[in-house]
């Protein structure tokens, strides 16, 4: 037996050390995960709101996120420095656009074409017209395509978009003047028609009329879903001839850089605004459409929709935080005893007060964890049944992190009540008390 | 200030409880004593004497309603509540009838716990645990949980619980009140063993053989002292 040695008066510091008050939470975080393993099944009911409301800010926050870095790659880039005059604005709400729909007359050939001879300085300016790919279909020997998005192009338009050429060439001045019987096509054409045969010089038939190709196209990819390489490009002048005397255009105008973009906009604005006599006060009846007006109004949109969502999280948040709170005073009153022996050890308020609050931050934290993982679940689920090409909805960090902190705080606020009560108990009583 | 030798002194303790309607229940009504350093003392009483008020006391767990109370040189009569809890922390090993050992956690970490509440490092904290158990001779069973443990094992656990922040005093309540007759007196020589080295004992308990250890017996009834002898040493 060792010997059992009787310390003489000690020292009487009012304070401990300060790594007092570190030790106490490491302590709480042992005594918070050790009640978590005890009970199991009543901490996950307990957290259930924390982890719903935890998944779905992370699953919208990644969601508009895909979504934003979505809009920015394939929608709202239309080249550089391009701006595309239309019948209507093409971000708005569904009111606006039909209204617009309604009273904006189509931008026709000679707008176009005023346009093209009255603007002062531009780099460029091209037209489009297209089918919208409506009852529209290509054949080649016994292969159909349908549902083709058959566009009529000026010449100038491969310098303008994005479509590259892959091989071959685009319409060219004598195709558009001579209304030639040529045309560009898409990569899911070739895919389809000419696996392993040259595209060119093939005759092909758009809606039963025979087109030679001429060029290819560079594989583009998909917008939310739909491909962009189902396309038949044919001289606008063609298209007229065949599918629409006056076509509703899409004129594309390029600026020299985004300084002057903003000059040309303003131009073209007050060109065609005096050109359909439109009154001082009115609005534009046609659209004037970039991409980085394009952008503000998606995040309009975007910025409502996470509006909505706050307000819904933050209802799970406090309902879950009230079943926490609720959890915390039931396990107030299970560890009374347990208390009590700890103030009989020494541990002041502030440590009770510390473990309890701890505990329920962390249980709020884990269930947060819970959420952050089930959200990553979600989003895998959503990648996988709509496929790789929607939204790319990678959970951005900055969502995780929101996620464990806004759960964190919930515990931490949720606990504060409960952990004074446990603070408060007189220890002589705390130890009276059995269970 | 008592003189240095004095580890307790109490001076005319009062302890009263207001039941309303202008009802006062005295449950110590002016107690006074003091116990030396290194003495072995029994206080013993029947049930509803007010015994158990004057331990709660002693161990610093209440505060009396009149009187003054040193503890090892400081007056503590009158600290608040985190401050009484830093002198039971420093000063007082309790010994609880019925153990009060946490259940979910191991001997070692039972043993810790004093010392977690007085900021100790973890690497001095588990070496010091390890070491009160050793003096308890239950070095082969830290890692065991209460539940795993006979009651004297319990109880033994207790008193390195009690032993391991050096205190001034240790305070037992009826330490073999929940043990078989046997494994009470194991825990009896334990207690006769520290106090040979050295440590001043104050056991509380109504039973007259478990008293008799003791080499002072205070005996209280109706909230005063009724007689103080002083057992010679056999």
């Amino acid at each position: 037996m060792a010997s059992i040695s009787q310390t003489a008066a000690l020292p009487h510091p009012r304070s401990r050390a300060g790594s007092g008050a570190w030790l106490t939470i490491r302590e709480a975080f042992w005594i918070a995960l050790e009640a978590l393993r005890a009970h199991k099944l009543r901490s996950f009911l307990t957290l259930l709101g924390v982890v719903i409301a935890t998944t779905t800010l992370i699953v919208v926050m990644s969601l508009i996120n895909g979504m934003n870095l979505y809009i920015a790659d394939h929608i709202a880039n239309l080249g550089a420095n391009v701006f595309v005059v239309h019948q209507f604005q093409w971000a708005q709400s569904f009111e606006d656009y039909l209204k617009a729909r309604r009273r904006n007359k189509p931008i026709r050939i000679e707008e176009f074409e005023y346009l093209r001879d009255n603007l002062k300085d531009y780099r460029n300016i091209g037209a489009q017209a297209d089918t919208q790919n409506i009852d529209s279909s290509a054949r080649y020997q016994d292969h159909s395509v349908f549902d083709v998005d058959i566009v009529g192009a000026t010449p100038n338009m491969i310098d303008i978009g994005e479509e590259k050429v892959a091989s071959g060439r685009y319409i060219t001045d004598p195709d558009y003047q001579h209304e030639s019987m040529v045309c560009f096509i898409g990569q899911d054409l070739v895919d389809a028609f000419f696996p392993s045969v040259d595209p060119l010089d093939k005759e092909i038939l758009v809606n039963g009329i025979p087109f030679r190709v001429v060029g290819v196209a560079e594989k583009i990819g998909t917008t939310f879903g739909a491909s962009q390489d189902n396309f038949v490009e044919i001289p606008l002048t063609t298209y007229r001839k065949f599918f629409s005397a006056r076509p509703s255009l899409l004129v594309n105008v390029q600026a020299w850089d985004a300084e002057q973009m903003i000059m040309l906009e303003d131009e073209t604005r007050a060109l065609l605004r005096a050109r359909r006599h439109v009154p001082y006060r009115e609005d534009d009846n046609f659209g004037i459409n970039a991409s980085d007006t394009l952008m503000e109004t998606w995040h309009q949109i975007t910025g409502a929709v996470f509006g909505v969502t706050i307000g819904i999280v933050a209802v799970f948040m406090v309902v879950g935080g009230i079943v926490i709170m609720n959890i915390m005073l039931a396990s107030v009153t299970e560890r009374t005893h347990e208390i009590g022996i700890r103030k009989s050890l020494g541990a002041r308020r502030r440590d009770i007060l510390a473990q309890f609050v701890i505990e329920s931050s962390v249980l709020a934290g884990v269930g947060g964890g819970l959420g952050v993982l089930l959200a990553l679940m979600v989003s895998q689920a959503v990648n996988l049944i709509v496929g790789p090409g929607f939204f790319n909805s990678s959970i951005p960090v900055s969502a995780v992190l929101v996620g464990l902190v806004l759960s964190t705080s919930v515990g931490l606020f949720f606990g504060i009540y409960p952990a004074s009560q446990a603070a408060k108990l007189d220890p002589i009583e705390a130890l009276r008390t059995e269970n | 200030m008592p003189p240095a030798g004095v580890i307790i002194k109490a001076d005319d303790l009062w302890k009263t409880y207001d039941m309303g309607a202008a009802i006062q229940v005295h449950a110590l009504s002016g107690v006074s004593f003091s116990v030396d350093r290194g003495e072995y003392v029994a206080i013993m009483g029947p049930s509803g004497s007010g015994k158990s008020t004057l331990m709660n006391l002693i161990g610093c767990l209440d505060s009396p309603t009149r009187g003054t109370y040193w503890l090892n040189g400081q007056m503590v009569s009158e600290l608040s509540d985190d401050e009484l809890a830093y002198i039971r922390n420093k000063e007082i090993g309790f010994v609880f009838q019925t153990f009060n050992l946490l259940s979910r956690a191991s001997a070692l970490h039972n043993v810790e716990l004093p010392l977690i509440y007085s900021g100790m490092p973890a690497k001095e904290r588990l070496e010091r645990a390890g070491e009160a158990l050793r003096k308890v001779d239950l070095a082969d069973r830290m890692h065991h949980k209460p539940n795993e443990l006979s009651g004297g094992q319990r109880q033994r656990v207790a008193i390195a619980r009690a032993l391991v922040n050096n205190p001034s005093i240790i305070l037992a309540d009826e330490p073999t009140g929940n043990l078989d007759s046997a494994t009470g007196e194991d825990i009896m020589e334990l207690f006769a063993r520290l106090h040979e080295v050295g440590n001043t004992i104050l056991l509380v308990t109504h039973e007259h053989d478990i008293a008799a250890h003791a080499h002072r017996i205070i005996h209280v009834r109706d909230g005063r002292i009724e007689r103080d002898e002083r057992i010679s040493d056999e």
